[in-house]
């Protein structure tokens, strides 16, 4: 059962393992299950426009899923209903139920605080925190929540940002501000700063669209990376980097009511060499969108 | 060549009558623009020049540091008592007008906002004699002639610019700055403070300055309130206390000489810290831009 308890209560001991590489698996083997998304009927309203209707999916743990689909099929903000920073938008709602690990994370005794502490967010255009450093840009999770102490935050940081594979660019200007970095290694300081507060689900909207082909080449093989650990929900644009980076995929496309709605999900290798309906096939092959 | 492209190239090189006429009445525009930005300009450096000369004679020591009822005169009491009700202003405006100004942003509806901005303007287009005679009929019953009165008038005339302020600032701090922090699990509360409040905080710094300027120059709230006094007051708040307007304001028609040149150069501080004051405050604004 995944603990909705904003991370808080982790052990110390996982984040000091990690200042030693970064790259090793916790010792507890989290259940098989840890980490999956169930969306059953969700809707999603800007007022009284719907602009998701009714999609019903699972999301698999330790995966990469991808939501493809032209633009304004509500990808974005079905990403956004997940971690519930779509209702931060005046007048915006969302009806169904999202489940993660069984837990419903719509329900009224909810925070939606800590639901979005258990679900990270990277966004396309890399927001780094401009009064703070690098160094308090991955730390601010912690720190805007309570005092953690500087032993600690200093493993966390590190580790967060071998994470990221953004470390030894960084690690001897840290002082530095977040702004300071490319466009690139600002969106790695971002995933950083969402991956510090050990979330269990990324989300991540079209995340290299802002970036030079280099920079997404590098952000790609980060997300198969974390995908070890987290559960992975990216919305793009680019076909091609859904069929390199995901290993589920769903297709969404939009009705007459201007709705998006899903069209068909299932394996990535599938969808994008044998998919069942014809509307996928025509917009894998590029004949529209 | 083509008809199509020759008559382009008739478009583009054919010499034009009206053009030499057309470069002509640009230059004199051009002159029209520049000599209107100096006229503006101008009375600023005629101030600054005429009080600079009146005022440089009077200059010395005892200006400064002694008091006016000692052997050689001075200000020393009403620089201390602008600096005290100045800042006890500054102390009383500067949380409500930064909180007011961070709900007016973040989290009023638009109907609160449209109208708190109304009463905003309002306040600021107060005449400072009209915040005097407030201040006379309804705090000196209760609090005498005193600082007190005199600071509360001045508090009243600067929150409506440290709201203003405060609350444009927030405006501008880009939302992607706030979902970052909101989708990491921060409340918003604390996202407005630590993460929104944090990034405008320049912004916020400039609007304290301009409040504190303000306070400063303001004479009228203080001829009804603190009234002035030849008495060095040092934390008396209870009492009348001089300030720097008010030596101005009392000096300039004296008789004596040296009260007039006392005014003089009295106007010249106040200006020379309006001015570092400014300064100051787009030297760090430049800055932070800069990093």
């Amino acid at each position: 059962m995944i603990r909705v308890d904003g991370g808080q209560g982790t052990v110390p001991g996982r984040v000091a393992q990690g200042a030693e590489g970064g790259k090793h698996r916790e010792q507890s083997a989290p259940e098989a299950s840890a980490g999956t998304v169930e969306l059953r009927g969700v809707e999603a309203f800007y007022g009284t426009f719907r602009a998701v209707n009714n999609v019903s999916m699972d999301i698999h743990p330790r995966s990469v899923t991808a939501l493809i689909g032209p633009s304004g099929c509500g990808k974005s903000t079905l990403l956004r209903s997940i971690n519930r920073m779509h209702e931060t938008l005046l007048g915006a709602s969302v009806k169904g139920s999202i489940h993660l690990d069984g837990v419903d994370l719509y329900s009224s005794d909810l925070d939606p605080v800590r639901v979005r502490r258990v679900i990270g967010m990277v966004f396309q255009k890399p927001n780094p925190f401009p009064t703070m450093s690098i160094y308090e840009n991955v730390a601010a999770g912690m720190r805007l929540l309570g005092r953690t102490p500087k032993s600690e935050l200093d493993g966390v940081v590190e580790t967060s940002l071998r994470r990221a594979a953004l470390w030894d660019e960084v690690k001897d200007k840290l002082k530095q501000p977040g702004t300071s970095l490319s466009g690139g290694q600002q969106q790695r300081l971002c995933i950083a700063r969402a991956v510090a507060v050990q979330p269990r689900v990324l989300l991540m909207d079209e995340p290299c669209s802002a970036l030079d082909p280099v920079a997404t080449l590098k952000i790609e093989e980060l997300i198969r990376e974390l995908a070890a650990d987290y559960t992975i929900i990216i919305v793009t644009h680019n076909m091609q980097q859904a069929s390199r980076v995901s290993n589920h995929t769903a297709f969404f496309a939009m009705d007459d009511s201007r709705a998006g709605y899903l069209v068909e999900t299932g394996l990535t290798t599938e969808i994008f060499t044998a998919p069942k309906l014809p509307l996928t096939e025509r917009y894998i092959a590029g004949r529209f969108g | 060549m083509t008809e199509a492209s020759k008559s382009i190239r008739d478009e583009l090189l054919k010499p034009d009558s009206g053009s030499v006429r057309r470069s002509r009445i640009d230059w004199i525009m051009r002159r029209v623009f520049e000599a209107s930005a100096f006229l503006t300009v101008l009375p600023l450096f005629v101030v600054i020049m005429f009080v600079f000369v009146r005022a440089l004679p009077w200059l010395n020591p005892a200006f400064f540091f002694n008091n006016p009822l000692d052997p050689e005169p001075g200000i020393f009491n009403a620089i201390i008592g602008s600096i005290q009700m100045s800042g006890l202003a500054m102390l009383i405006t500067a949380p409500i007008g930064i909180a007011g100004g961070v709900y007016l942003s973040e989290f009023a509806s638009s109907r609160v906002v449209s109208i708190g901005e109304t009463l905003i303007d309002i306040l600021l287009g107060v005449p400072s004699i009209v915040a005097g005679i407030f201040a006379y009929l309804l705090l000196v019953p209760v609090l005498g002639f005193s600082a007190w009165a005199g600071s509360l008038a001045l508090a009243v005339l600067t929150l409506p610019i440290v709201m203003r302020t405060t609350q444009e600032v927030m405006r501008l701090v880009p939302v992607s700055i706030r979902e970052a922090s909101l989708a990491l699990g921060i409340p918003v509360w604390r996202t407005t403070l630590l993460v929104t409040l944090r990034t405008a905080f320049p912004g916020v710094l400039t609007g304290l300055v301009l409040a504190l300027s303000r306070a400063l120059g303001e004479t009228a709230p203080l001829i009804f309130t603190a009234k002035g006094t030849n008495a060095l007051n040092f934390l008396e708040f209870g009492t009348t206390m001089n300030a720097m307007p008010l030596v101005i304001y009392r000096y300039a028609g004296a008789a004596e000489d040296q009260l007039v040149g006392q005014a003089w150069a009295t106007a010249l501080v106040l200006m020379a810290v309006a001015l570092a004051m400014n300064v100051a405050v787009r030297w760090r604004t430049i800055d932070s831009r800069v990093a």
